[in-house]
């Protein structure tokens, strides 16, 4: 105890604090809103599961949900994909190797409703870079990527994967980066294919990381607000609204809190199972490499 | 053989970064337009107006008859001061969780990693009740001091830093005398120079982008900051592409410039803050 009994608490008494105000409290605040009804102005009224009710029997929840499990599915995979194919692409030492990865990660850093406007004008109909770009190579009748129902979810999941590309090729590169380089040599001089080192060194051994980057991906496919706010508000029609949106919308535009929190509790379920599957998965693999 | 392997892993390596900076570089090449340059059949490339005098129109426009120059102040305000109080807190926990001893450590630190992953949208609602209740609806507070006590993720990159120190530095500081103030402020934090910076530039370009907080809490048009007026200008001028890529423009520079300035402590910090998830 060099340090003392009370110096310890002064040290993490801004983290506690935060930690009670903004993180574990308003878990358990949202938890208890959920079974209220609420317009912020008048006194909260308890009403046991009606909002849980009425988010099982609403039609636009379902499909909300839905595109929120659509959006997931279809940007784990792509973003895992590009960014792997980055990090190998790479992972080289040719010489200004460093610029090109600082350059893929710029998309990373620059703010989602910059992208979000950028990528609204370069789809834009008619006048947009691509539609014209199409329309050179002889596509006519280009659709409205953003306003029409069958593609806009899926325009923000590709305009999502290419901003985030970049962060998952630092994850697969730090990841690359530590397998040894004598199982390559080992596989070379057994003559494999530059394939067969991808199928059966490269993606084997990282499976660890290719798992915990998967996680994250999850994570941030459910982070959707910005993206969604800056480039479709949800639409049209809810096409393209996910929950994280979804919760804004009720909660800061209905200002239906109770049934919002409802709907943040339901995220914080799939957040916290997607939490443990992470902590079981870590300590298996933690028993069985040992 | 080789040289020609390299040649087309260059050409691989140009076609994809194309496809990373086109976006920008439209970006950039829309704002120095006019409105009818937009909208025109033909499209180009190259502004009309670029390099004559009539070249900085648009950010003229957007900067003082649309505001933007405040947006851009506040965005900075608030960014800087985040950044800062996040530096402050984290390094004080991580400092605590790596080096010293108390009772309810590990459950403390377990709380920290378990809620690290909960999305900001679950606790927004009781936070924007709790702002009401403090009264600060329509100010900067409610941008500033839940990501400054927040930060399981400064803490981490603290914390693991720290454990790095050697304990011979830290018993050599004990025989001399220090209290443990002196030893975080002289010994430790000194010596933390790249988790201070790494930490500094992804806290401020996390608060710089944030978009939900300024949308549910700022009121006052001349408290937006730059991500928030350029979600009403769309909202308002959707239109009017050369000036709404131009607030982008202006949007993304100061970050971009921290970027380039700082790459590396950006690369190893997101390495750090995966490799901690």
């Amino acid at each position: 105890m060099r340090y003392g009994r009370v110096a310890p608490w002064l040290f993490v008494l801004p983290t506690i604090v935060g930690l009670a105000l903004f993180r574990i409290g308003p878990i358990v605040a949202a938890f208890l809103v959920s079974f209220t009804r609420w317009n912020v102005i008048s006194s909260p009224q308890w009403q046991g599961l009606a909002n849980y009710r009425e988010l099982m029997s609403s039609e636009i929840f379902w499909r909300v949900l839905k595109n929120t499990v659509v959006f997931s599915v279809t940007y784990v995979p792509g973003v895992m994909v590009c960014g792997l194919f980055l990090a190998i692409l790479v992972n080289t030492k040719l010489k200004g190797i460093t610029f090109f990865r600082g350059l893929y990660y710029l998309p990373v850093i620059t703010s989602t409703v910059a992208i979000g406007v950028v990528w609204s004008w370069i789809l834009s109909p008619r006048f947009g870079a691509l539609p014209r770009i199409l329309n050179n190579l002889g596509v006519m009748n280009v659709p409205s990527f953003l306003g029409d129902s069958r593609y806009a979810l899926l325009t923000l999941v590709v305009v999502y994967i290419w901003k985030m590309s970049g962060y998952h090729m630092i994850l697969f590169l730090a990841g690359l980066q530590n397998i040894p380089e004598v199982y390559y040599e080992a596989a070379k001089i057994d003559g494999a294919t530059p394939w067969q080192l991808l199928r059966h060194v490269t993606l084997p051994l990282l499976s660890t990381t290719t798992f915990f980057i998967m996680i994250i991906a999850l994570i941030q496919s459910l982070q959707t607000f910005d993206l969604t706010f800056a480039m479709t508000e949800g639409g049209p029609n809810n096409a393209s609204a996910t929950l994280s949106f979804f919760t804004y919308v009720n909660a800061f535009v209905h200002f239906r809190m109770g049934y919002a929190a409802s709907m943040a509790f339901v995220l914080f379920l799939i957040v916290g199972s997607i939490t443990l599957a992470n902590f079981w998965a870590r300590k298996y693999w933690v028993s069985t490499l040992d | 053989m080789r040289v020609a392997r390299k040649a087309l892993l260059y050409l691989l390596l140009c076609l994809v970064g194309l496809s990373t900076v086109f976006p920008f570089l439209w970006m950039v090449s829309t704002s120095f337009k006019t409105m009818n340059e937009v909208f025109s059949i033909r499209p180009n490339f190259i502004p009309r107006n670029l390099f004559t005098d009539k070249m900085w129109d648009n950010y003229q426009t957007i900067l003082v008859k649309h505001n933007f120059l405040r947006y851009v102040q506040n965005s900075l305000f608030v960014a800087t001061t985040a950044a800062f109080g996040q530096l402050v807190a984290c390094s004080l926990s991580g400092f605590a969780f790596a080096r010293m001893k108390f009772a309810g450590k590990e459950i403390l630190f377990g709380m920290l990693l378990a809620t690290l992953m909960i999305p900001v949208e679950v606790t927004i609602i009781p936070e924007y009740l709790i702002m009401l209740k403090l009264g600060w609806y329509n100010t900067f507070l409610p941008l500033i001091v839940p990501s400054m006590l927040v930060g399981s993720f400064g803490t981490f990159l603290f914390r693991s830093f720290f454990e790095n120190i050697p304990t011979t530095l830290e018993d050599a500081a004990f025989i001399d005398g220090v209290n443990s103030w002196q030893m975080f402020y002289k010994i430790f934090l000194p010596n933390a120079k790249p988790a201070i910076a790494s930490l500094f530039i992804i806290a401020f370009m996390n608060n710089w982008n944030d978009l939900l907080r300024p949308v549910i809490y700022l009121d006052s048009e001349h408290l937006w900051t730059a991500t928030m007026g350029l979600m009403q200008f769309k909202g308002n001028y959707g239109t009017q592409w050369h000036l709404l890529l131009t607030g982008s423009v202006i949007s993304v520079i100061p970050l971009i410039a921290v970027y380039i300035a700082m790459q590396r402590y950006f690369v190893e910090g997101m390495l750090g803050s995966g490799m901690k998830g």
